[in-house]
């Protein structure tokens, strides 16, 4: 990474964080359009495990148009500082879905690309 | 003048010792995971510490338990029962995680209980067992029951570490 990355880069990023089933995960709150009910055009991602209920969704944006992830809650937006981001161990996984984690929370959070979900 | 007896043998006798030489030993970090009792090198062991909850990562094989924060860093937590096709590792609450390291790839892996630091003399290091199961290839060899207590296989943990890595990205 340069110096002039480093300069650019945002001293904190929002992760919206919500949870499916027992765990939670965080996505970019920018990539997110809303936080609505779930209802007939919402999907289960079955990578990210089994959802309790799965009444809420986050409405986002992909290439083939808008698309509705299920979760079971939101727990809202963290500011996270970028010394508690981490890029995912490279030997952990190759799934384009899981794109770093998050220290911030007692345990790390994974952090998922929204478009890469669709 | 004549040599006594003990100048003859001062004489005759080696600059050192070659006791060490003759029956060298190896250091190796012992450990209870499932039924298994394995052991590696210790210097491929960076530390060990108590494991508390892991988080799952998506679509991973399922020998990778998840990650987990130490000391700012974020480390993949390997099952080596599962790895190794001997069943599956469970984390409670006396698991540890026991850090190793393999070139740049830093990865811990579950024990159930700590057996400590074993000097095994290489004399008694058998080969792996031929015709052995698929863990076999990752065995530098085993020492028997008898021997020094009960049996241990003695893993290649730099190599199981580089073809976990090589298994989970190849997905």
């Amino acid at each position: 990474m340069s110096a002039r990355t480093v300069q650019d880069a945002p001293e904190t990023v929002d992760i919206l964080l919500v949870e499916v089933g027992e765990e939670v995960y965080g996505v970019d709150a920018s990539q997110v359009l809303r936080i609505d009910r779930a209802g007939p055009q919402s999907f289960a991602l079955a990578a990210l495990g089994a959802l309790r209920h799965g009444r809420r969704t986050l409405v986002y944006w992909t290439d083939s148009g808008e698309a509705q992830l299920k979760v079971d809650a939101v727990r809202g937006v963290s500011a996270v500082p970028l010394a508690c981001l981490r890029r995912m161990p490279p030997a952990a996984t190759r799934s384009p879905l899981a794109i770093g984690l998050s220290l911030a929370e007692e345990r790390p959070v994974v952090l998922i690309d929204l478009p890469r979900t669709f | 003048m004549e040599t006594s007896p003990l100048q003859r043998a001062l004489k005759a006798a080696p600059d050192r010792s070659s006791v060490g030489q003759a029956r060298p030993e190896q250091e190796f970090f012992c450990f209870k995971v499932g039924e298994l009792r394995l052991g590696v090198p210790s210097e491929t062991v960076l530390e060990v510490f108590r494991a508390g909850r892991l988080t799952p990562l998506p679509r991973t094989p399922a020998f990778v338990m998840g990650v987990t924060g130490h000391r700012g860093q974020v480390l993949p937590v390997l099952d080596l029962l599962r790895f190794l096709g001997k069943g599956e590792a469970r984390v409670g609450e006396r698991t540890r995680l026991c850090v190793g390291a393999s070139g740049p790839y830093v990865a811990a892996v579950v024990a159930d209980s700590v057996l400590g630091l074993r000097r095994i003399l290489t004399s008694d290091i058998l080969p792996p067992p031929l015709g052995g199961d698929a863990a076999a290839e990752h065995l530098l060899g085993v020492v028997q029951p008898g021997t020094r207590g009960e049996g241990i296989a003695l893993l290649n943990f730099a190599k199981l570490l580089q073809t976990a890595r090589q298994r989970a990205v190849m997905r």
